[in-house]
């Protein structure tokens, strides 16, 4: 054993000086992991092909196509950062303009509401009635609403719900929810078109520009100067009303049917001004909507009987349309309380005059 | 444990209830009778209460300027809901593993949709049309809302629930449709299975008089 001693010690001596140039060399590599701080000679520039891929997917500068089997507009396009752009531009622009928005106006409805109560009958009721709707418009009108506030309600699931749902049901249970109303709003976007289409057929011969609607809007229907304006059958404001319901409306399915339909050569900017001018238009009109409901309810005595029975007092038709009240009375269109009450209940209806004045035979 | 409930106990106990509740007032019907009448037939009775049958799915020409939007609405509605419910490809798996064990071609994707949105748009129609016409409102009560607003209900979870992605979303479909099948012995929903024997009775009526109907 002695005299194989030194041998050993020989070999340990040659394999640490092996070990020892290997970790020299290691060192020396341009694959060392640690900086050389002050040292004498600068680092080679070590390039990661992990990070030079996601660069070149990430697309910083412009988007560039590669190759794909794949059949489809951007197919060959894997990150594009328009995408963050849009994502940007709703979670920190769209989404909160949308809640100043409707607590805005809901503000504006509200204090107003406190203050004037709404704008009652100045003479009362007559008693007497013009038909202001067939049946055939208020069921059109009704179908409308009804399509737009499902479409209102999912879309601003859709729209704000990440922001608005998640914190208070989680992800788990808006995940159900988004679905649940990407599903609906894509299947009623039609029929709210369907809508849109009647509504313009039926109403847009009412709805053109006409002598006083200048004078309408600058007495801003009568709050100005206290002496409510004259018009006809639509005075300017519902004309106004029923020229952005069309003109949004359209550009909310033209929009809608891009995003729904993305196969017909649709490109990515395409795509996105659509999905703008659709979050865009759709918050208007929902904006637009809390004034024409209350102005149909609360807001204005005995409007709403004009879509639900179709007739109007006489009274209310002469304060808010005189021009079309007194073509009516002209016409002898109009129709005594009791001829009503006798003609529906000849149709089989009881109570369908709205707040009848009180008759010898009520009381 | 409520997937479970409404996917087990309760669709049994719905099953249940539809079959047997359309069986006796079936039977309730057939069981009342008629009066024997021992007149000489001017008609075929048979003839009569087939043509009778046929000839009602078209409304007569005195009345149609008044009631188109009606019929169209209604035409939109019934035959909507009948594809959708024979059609739908979710529908023929389901009743080919869970009831009948075949199945048929359903309808592809684009085809659901279309109908669904006829069937959605005739029946807004139709139920507005219930709530501001004068006589169908007066001659409505609460089992025609009740009947109409269900329907909708299942018939919107429905689609809702294309996606299949959420068990969620299906077991609420499942659940709105067993209330469905529960209410429809129990309503004017049982019109799906009464109005053939109503045309063909009245038709065999009337036939036997000599009377148009």
């Amino acid at each position: 054993m002695n005299n194989n001693k030194p041998g050993r010690i020989r070999c340990a001596a040659a394999l640490y000086s092996v070990l020892m140039a290997l970790f020299a060399l290691m060192l020396a590599s341009p694959f060392a992991p640690q900086a050389r701080a002050g040292g004498t000679e600068p680092a080679a520039k070590v390039v990661n092909p992990g990070a030079e891929l996601w660069r070149e997917v990430r697309q910083r500068e412009a988007p560039q196509a590669g190759a794909t089997q794949v059949a489809g507009m951007d197919s060959g396009v894997l990150i594009n950062v328009r995408g963050e752009q849009w994502r940007q531009f709703r979670m920190e622009q769209l989404i909160p303009a949308t809640g100043a928005l409707m607590a805005g106006v809901l503000g504006i409805i509200l204090l107003f509401h406190l203050v004037k109560r709404g704008v009652r009958l100045e003479h009362g009721r007559s008693g007497n009635y013009l038909l202001r709707f067939k049946e055939i418009d208020r069921i059109l009108h009704w179908y409308v609403a009804t399509v737009f506030i499902f479409l209102a309600l999912t879309g601003l699931i859709l729209l704000t719900g990440r922001v608005v749902l998640i914190p208070v049901f989680g992800h788990e249970v808006f995940s159900v929810i988004a679905s649940a109303s990407k599903e609906g709003h894509n299947l009623f976007g039609p029929l709210f078109l369907l809508g849109l289409i009647g509504l313009l057929i039926r109403f847009v011969s009412k709805n053109f520009p006409a002598k006083g609607d200048l004078g309408w809007f600058l007495k801003a229907g009568g709050f100005v100067g206290g002496k409510h304006p004259s018009a006809g059958f639509f005075n300017a404001g519902e004309k106004m009303w029923f020229w952005l319901v069309i003109f949004v409306g359209l550009t909310l399915s033209a929009t809608g049917l891009i995003l729904e339909f993305p196969f017909f050569g649709q490109d990515r900017p395409m795509m996105e001004l659509s999905l703008v001018l659709h979050g865009v238009g759709a918050v208007l009109l929902i904006a637009g909507l809390f004034g024409h409901i209350y102005v149909g309810t609360a807001g204005m005595e005995a409007s709403l009987e004009s879509m639900t029975s179709g007739y109007v007092d006489v009274n209310w038709a002469r304060q808010h349309h005189d021009q079309w009240a007194e073509a009516c009375e002209a016409e002898g269109a109009v129709i005594a309380g009791e001829d009503l009450k006798k003609k529906q209940q000849l149709r089989g209806t009881k109570n369908r005059v709205p707040n009848r004045p009180a008759t010898e035979e009520g009381q | 444990m409520i997937t479970a409930f409404i996917e087990g106990p309760l669709w049994y106990f719905a099953l249940l209830v539809f079959l047997i509740g359309v069986a006796w007032r079936m039977f309730a019907i057939v069981r009342s009778g008629s009066k024997p009448d021992f007149s000489v037939p001017r008609r075929s009775v048979a003839v009569s209460a087939v043509m009778t049958s046929l000839r009602r799915f078209v409304p007569r020409h005195e009345m149609s300027p008044r009631i188109r939007l009606h019929v169209v609405a209604g035409y939109m509605f019934h035959l909507g809901l009948f594809a959708l419910l024979l059609f739908a490809a979710p529908h023929v798996l389901f009743l080919q593993e869970n009831l009948l064990g075949f199945g048929w071609t359903p309808m592809p994707y684009w085809a659901f949709i279309l109908v669904s949105q006829i069937a959605f748009a005739g029946l807004l129609i139709l139920w507005l049309h219930r709530l501001l016409n004068p006589v169908t409102r007066l001659i409505s009560d609460a089992d025609d809302h009740v009947a109409a607003v269900l329907t909708f209900v299942v018939m919107l979870t429905g689609c809702l629930a294309l996606m299949e992605a959420f068990t969620g979303l299906r077991v609420l479909h499942r659940f709105t449709v067993e209330l469905l099948m529960i209410y429809f012995p129990f309503s004017r929903l049982m019109h799906a299975f009464t109005f053939i024997p109503s045309r063909a009775y009245t038709g065999a009526l009337f036939g036997r008089r000599g009377v148009d109907a």
